[in-house]
């Protein structure tokens, strides 16, 4: 394992079921607001409306690309906004694009498969617009970018997998500047997959509790510009928003849907996480955990950090955003590091009573603290496992 | 990027059969086995020719039983995979320091239908929570990391034609930064209903069973399946490995084409899609080419097929002039590599390309 | 056919359990775990199975655990529900 190398961090975007963009976002988490509902993008023949955390993004009636693409781009546009970069300027440098998704990359569409079973021959033009659709390649087309492409679809650890990846993209001299983060919507079949697999809750989501059901789905986009030292100093700027320092991950090679019981997978991602950064436990100002409010994930998690990082408060953002999936680590970078700029996190919504099972427990409060640094984890069907250190910026 | 990595096992399956041997006598006999698939349409069914692979050899190395839940595509992934591993050398060993990585250019498509099926038989209530589980696109990857208890770290990678590059960038970083000791690294996809009516209704004019990949203005590719799989490792640490890989770049139009290296001999990645033929075209005239999809058929992950025949012919110190009319600047059976370096180059439909270079 | 018979047969069949015969399946082995060795993910496939054979809904899986014991259980389950 190489030394720590802290990756700058210029720019941010976010559009999700708490907001259209970060200011909105971080509006809705320090306000206490929840904003599920049952879903309007689809109808469902469910007798329980599982509630959804649906974005502000409009759905036209002819869209040339697929949502998850149209929130990258939303995204993307706000964080090279924040970094100060034009499109024009960006020409000429070396440009990646690294994204999570999950089911933004099926090649499926309900509508055009029901007419293939049905034995008529659908027009191809659903499939088109998947082709057209790829998320880091509608990023790369929309900003000329030159550099490597890479969709990572590690399920809803992707986001989280994307940003550290991007960052070692930087580290090893690949790219000038790396737009990073993850992207995914909601749907039909996310929404009728999880209702089958029995881990969605009928109300609010409610992570960590004693009486948490399940998730509710979210989706969205977070959105961040990885630049190199050499870039930086070419334009004089600063690392404004902060830093990535460190990356872990791991597989259980456990289970397809359950994590390991113990974390196994978890902790050897945390300590990775934690050896690539040179961060000791006690310089950590909080977690955010990935607490997607199911029964399993919530109570591996509580054991994990209970057993390594006892002293680091921790939360779920999930309660304000539902689980965005591929995109759920890269929103999650996103408010961990605006958190840290702001010197404070929220209440972990949701949680009210404790679970007598699980050793340790979410905040209840905003929270503020002193520290500079940062976990943001992600688990994932498959048994993917991934861990994020960021560093605090300029203030 | 540059780098200095070795190809120390190889497990190929596809049309061709499994594992390298299978893959070496299609090579030397330059042709691979066509199939047909049965494409249900209004006017009845229609034949259509595909490369197709069968798994059924994986029992080898899994128990039956163990196979209950996992669908083709991933029994693809793991037999390629074993089969890697089995020929490096490596099945016994001790797994903490593997890294997994796959490519996928569409995922598990069937099963993705098959959840899809469950849904318009039954109703949302009669969702079916195994295809869904198994169509997220890492359930490949889940399948390897459990089957072989492999728990590194692990990535899947899914960009159209270019997912072998980019994913092989990922895979070179970890080796370089020391973040494992080896990576499984393979490409899969797979052939099925929804692929097969595609193409028919994209492209229609098609449907000839012989592919030629060097005729670039000509649409003739046939959908093949299978996967391709690999055991990298740092080229330090490696005995006698097929090839070295001193070279990973992809990258997206621009205007900014690859660095081509002088010299080299080039294995294309042309499958016979006219859409990608053209920028194929515009090679200097007097390149030594190849371009062996005819072996394997028309597949995003075609580039992973490719590097393992850059890594056979590198071990061989030869060039195989492949089935008809796939070569061009090299022709008579014995022509020796002679120093020169492989280079596999794929180019998308939109000017992105992936490049990767190997030396025995 | 008994509800026991044709739970065996669509355990087999849908569960892909295709190396094993009805008969090898006891009517109080228990399902999950040591026994059977089926997972939570054949659990909630079985809560499918359910309500697709037999149009029973089977609605948490707090109500599910103790449904989903034993072939046994299952049936009991199933049978008082589709009499009343």
């Amino acid at each position: 394992m190489k030394g720590p190398a802290p990756v700058a961090v210029t720019g941010l975007g976010c559009c999700c079921g708490a907001g259209a963009d970060l200011q909105e976002c971080l509006a809705t988490l320090f306000d206490d607001r929840r904003l599920p509902a049952a879903p309007t993008l689809f109808r469902t023949d469910h007798a329980v409306r599982y509630p959804v955390f649906q974005a502000p993004l409009a759905e036209p009636e002819q869209a040339e690309l697929l949502r998850t693409s149209r929130l990258a781009l939303t995204a993307a546009a706000e964080a090279l906004a924040d970094a100060g970069w034009s499109v024009e300027a960006l020409r000429g440098l070396r440009v990646g694009v690294c994204l999570g998704t999950s089911i933004g990359s099926t090649i499926s569409d309900e509508g055009f498969c029901r007419q293939l079973r049905a034995g008529s021959r659908p027009p191809l033009r659903p499939m088109q617009r998947i082709l057209d659709s790829n998320p880091a390649r509608t990023l790369a087309r929309k900003f000329s970018c030159s550099g490597p492409c890479q969709t990572i679809v590690n399920a809803c650890s992707s986001g989280s997998d994307a940003v550290g990846i991007a960052a070692s993209w930087i580290r090893a001299g690949l790219c000038d500047l790396v737009l990073a983060g993850g992207a995914d919507e909601l749907g039909r079949v996310t929404y009728n997959g999880f209702s089958a697999l029995m881990i969605t809750d009928p109300e609010p989501v409610k992570p960590f509790d004693k009486n948490r059901k399940g998730l509710n789905l979210g989706e969205g986009a977070g959105m961040l510009v990885l630049e190199s030292a050499a870039l930086q100093q070419r334009q004089s700027r600063r690392a404004r928003r902060g830093f990535v320092l460190g990356y872990g991950s791991s597989c259980d090679a456990h289970h397809l849907t359950a994590p390991h019981p113990q974390g196994l997978g978890l902790k050897r991602a945390l300590r990775e996480a934690l050896q690539s950064s040179a961060l000791a436990p006690a310089e950590l100002a909080f977690v955010n955990a990935h607490g997607t409010g199911t029964p399993d994930n919530d109570r591996v998690e509580s054991r994990v950090l209970h057993e390594l990082l006892p002293e680091v408060p921790f939360l779920s953002t999930k309660g304000y955003t539902g689980h965005a999936l591929g995109a759920a680590g890269a929103i999650e970078a996103v408010f961990t590091l605006a958190c840290l700029q702001q010197g404070r996190i929220p209440a972990s919504a949701g949680f009210a009573q404790p679970d007598p099972e699980l050793p340790a427990a979410p905040v209840t409060a905003t929270t503020t603290f002193a520290g500079i640094a940062a976990l943001s984890q992600s688990l994932a069907f498959g048994g993917n496992n991934a861990v994020l250190a960021l560093g605090r910026g300029e203030p | 990027m540059k780098c200095d990595l070795a190809i120390a096992g190889l497990g190929p399956v596809g049309a061709f059969g499994c594992g390298r041997e299978a893959l070496l006598a299609a090579l030397a006999d330059g042709r691979s086995p066509v199939g047909t698939t049965s494409l249900a349409t209004p006017a009845g069914p229609v034949e259509l020719p595909a490369f197709l692979a069968d798994t059924a050899s994986l029992e080898r190395f899994v128990a039956r039983r163990e196979l209950r839940r996992i669908d083709h595509f991933s029994r693809m992934a793991l037999l390629g995979a074993f089969l890697a591993l089995e020929d490096a050398g490596m099945l016994g060993m001790e797994r903490s320091r593997l890294g997994l990585v796959i490519a996928s250019g569409y995922g598990a498509m069937r099963t993705t239908f098959t959840f899809l099926d469950s849904v318009f038989s039954g109703g949302d209530a009669l969702a079916s929570p195994t295809p869904f589980s198994n169509s997220v696109h890492n359930a490949a990857a889940a399948h390897v990391s459990m089957l072989l208890r492999a728990i590194g770290p692990s990535l899947t990678v899914s960009q159209f034609e270019m997912s072998v590059p980019s994913a092989l960038l990922s895979a070179a970083l970890w080796l370089v930064e020391e973040r494992v000791d080896a990576v499984l690294f393979g490409g899969v996809d797979e052939c099925g209903e929804l692929l097969h009516y595609c193409w028919q209704r994209f492209f229609p004019a098609a449907g000839e069973a012989r592919m030629q990949p060097l005729d670039f203005q000509r649409q003739s590719a046939v959908a093949g399946e299978g996967a391709a799989f690999m055991v990298l490792t740092r080229a330090a640490d490696t005995i006698r490995p097929y090839a070295r890989i001193r070279q990973v770049a992809q990258g997206n139009g621009a205007g900014v084409q690859p660095p081509l290296p002088q010299d080299a001999v080039l294995f294309l990645g042309a499958d016979g899609h006219h859409r990608c033929g053209a920028a194929y075209g515009g090679l200097p005239a007097a390149a030594a080419l190849a371009a062996y999809a005819p072996l394997y058929g028309s597949l995003p992950v075609g580039p992973a097929f490719d590097l393992t025949l850059a890594a056979l012919s590198c071990r061989q110190g030869r060039l195989f002039p492949g089935p008809p009319g796939s070569c061009r600047g090299f022709d008579g059976a014995g022509e020796t590599l002679a120093g020169r370096s492989i280079c596999c180059l794929k180019y998308g439909s939109e000017g992105d390309y992936g490049l990767i270079r190997v030396e025995s | 056919m008994q509800t026991k018979d044709k739970l065996k047969k669509i355990l087999i069949e849908e569960l892909n359990l295709e190396d094993m015969t009805a008969d090898q399946i006891g009517d109080d082995e228990v399902l999950f775990g040591d026994g059977l060795g089926l997972d939570s993910l054949d659990a909630v496939e079985l809560v499918v199975l359910v309500q697709k054979h037999f149009g029973i809904e089977i609605k948490d899986m707090d109500e599910g655990r103790a449904a989903l014991q034993t072939i046994a259980t299952l049936a009991t389950y199933i049978d008082q529900r589709q009499t009343t």
